[in-house]
């Protein structure tokens, strides 16, 4: 299993999310090739200022994965995966701003035609990883473990193709397959504030704590996202307040069930720390 | 300002007339996350604009709270593409200079975008030092936040460098380029 690799800028400084995809990767022999010289797709901020430079960055993007061969691009961030997506619906469906793209790219020595396809991490561990390679490398020992699955909100938006837009299940069929107890609540798709979190942080708090009193009073014990910006957002904005909920990533998960050794995981990086419960557990 | 004149620059954007087809259920403001901030949600901003009143909807916060979450479209029983509409709205309020000052939005993500501009990537620490400048009562609520990343060895300050920066650096502000989306 190769794919082409979209880190994206929030991957190396979250909380052991790359630590945790190494070592799944490690064990399943999963090779995430990093886009050479990949750039910011620019999310939000770039499509609300200046639409062409927004799909010129993302255009280079695709330019870069064909020049190393790849068709298949994966992500780890929500952001990136909707902007990514959603620039590549925009190209592909205006060739005219493929072809003023491209005058831009020569420069470069790059150049952009053709489809492209663009996949969540998540998406790969669900579908691509046989569940039998799952089921016989799994360990028992977190077996039940209460965990509330928070997508986040552009996941499964505006396409609703790999899940509901509003009450999917894929990561609570992942973390059912991995032994866990998916809980359900209401808050799966329920917007954190994203980077308005920064400006804004008193209403951002607001929405965040919905999200926390609705996975407490659902019995979550974790909750687990599949985004860094969730990731911190949920994680930062429970500073402050009692018995706070650890927020790790799918990932951290995947290991523990996997019975990869806590240290490789990089949960002491999560700033609402998550080995106390564990080690109740393990 | 020519009311009419910006009602029809806004209609002939590629989603711009879709908002005929809105029948101002009120789905859209009422599922809106950020909704208790706005002075007018979603449904008020198109009804503004199809009464012209454009200027009132260019200069209006909405655009510039709206997070890019797609509850409103996932509910919206006409399919109106209402971020596309949010952005639209955010680049004709800078094209013509009616960004709402009191909104802090603009800012962050010109920082945001510098930083793009310099590094190609951004490190959410640069982004802030460059909003920080304007806001610094904002960048001095992170610094208890920057300095738990710090001691778990998760704080970034300057983006990593591509090679391409050059390039990321010389896009042209192309705005035209819009009457090309479909
Ligand atoms: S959306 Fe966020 S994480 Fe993804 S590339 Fe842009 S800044 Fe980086
Ligand atoms: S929940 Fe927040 S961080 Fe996650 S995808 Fe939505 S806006 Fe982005
Ligand atoms: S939900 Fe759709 S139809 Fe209803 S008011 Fe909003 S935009 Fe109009
Ligand atoms: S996409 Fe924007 S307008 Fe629509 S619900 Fe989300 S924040 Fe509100």
């Amino acid at each position: 299993m190769k794919y082409g690799f979209f880190p994206g800028c929030s991957y190396s400084s979250a909380a052991g999310y790359r630590e945790s995809i190494d070592a799944i990767n490690r064990l399943f022999g999963i090779q995430l090739v990093e886009i050479p010289d990949w750039n910011c797709c620019g999310a939000t901020a770039l499509f609300s200022l200046n639409e062409f430079k927004a799909l010129a960055l993302t255009g280079r993007l695709f330019a870069l994965s064909q020049a190393s061969g790849f068709r298949e691009i994966v992500t780890v961030c929500n952001a990136c995966y909707t902007t990514l997506r959603k620039a590549n619906q925009i190209l592909s469906n205006n060739p005219e701003i493929v072809s003023k793209i491209n005058e831009d790219l020569s420069k470069e020595g790059l150049s952009l035609e053709g489809e492209f396809s663009v996949r969540h991490y998540l998406d790969v561990l669900y579908n691509d990883v046989p569940e039998e390679t799952w089921s016989e490398n799994l360990t028992e020992r977190l077996k039940d473990y209460e965990v509330a699955c928070y997508y986040g909100c552009q996941f499964t938006r505006p396409w609703g193709d790999i899940d509901h837009m509003e009450q999917p299940t894929i990561l609570d069929r992942f973390i059912e397959r991995l032994g866990f107890l998916p809980v359900d609540h209401s808050a799966r798709t329920i917007c954190c504030g994203a980077s308005h979190a920064i400006s804004y942080a008193k209403e951002c708090r607001l929405l965040i704590s919905r999200i926390i009193r609705e996975v407490r009073a659902k019995g979550g014990r974790v909750i687990t996202t599949i985004c860094p910006l969730c990731q911190f957002n949920l994680d930062s904005g429970q500073k402050g307040i009692s018995n706070p909920i650890p927020v790790p990533f799918f990932t951290q998960l995947a290991g523990l069930a996997l019975g990869i050794n806590a240290s490789e995981l990089g949960l002491d990086k999560l700033l609402v720390p998550i080995n106390r419960i564990l080690s109740r557990k393990l | 300002m020519d009311e009419k004149n910006l009602q029809n620059r806004f209609y002939d954007t590629p989603y711009g007339r879709k908002i005929l087809k809105c029948i101002q259920c009120g789905t859209c403001s009422a599922s809106c996350p950020l909704t208790g901030l706005m002075e007018h949600g979603p449904r008020e901003i198109f009804a503004l604009i199809r009464d012209g009143d454009m200027e009132p909807a260019l200069r209006s916060e909405t655009p510039w709270y709206c997070v890019s979450c797609y509850q409103c479209i996932a509910r919206c029983p006409q399919e109106i593409p209402v971020i596309d509409l949010m952005y639209c709205l955010k680049r004709m309020s800078i094209e013509y200079d009616l960004v709402p000052d009191s909104h802090k939005i603009p800012d962050l993500y010109r920082a945001f975008s510098q930083v793009v501009g310099h590094h190609g990537r951004i490190s959410e620490a640069m982004v802030m030092a460059h909003y920080g400048m304007l806001h610094p009562l904002d960048a001095l609520k992170n610094i208890s936040v920057a300095l738990e990343l710090l001691k778990r060895k998760r704080l970034e300050i300057l983006p990593q460098q591509i090679i391409g920066r050059r390039w990321v650096a010389q896009l042209s502000d192309r705005e035209k380029v819009r009457k090309y989306i479909k």
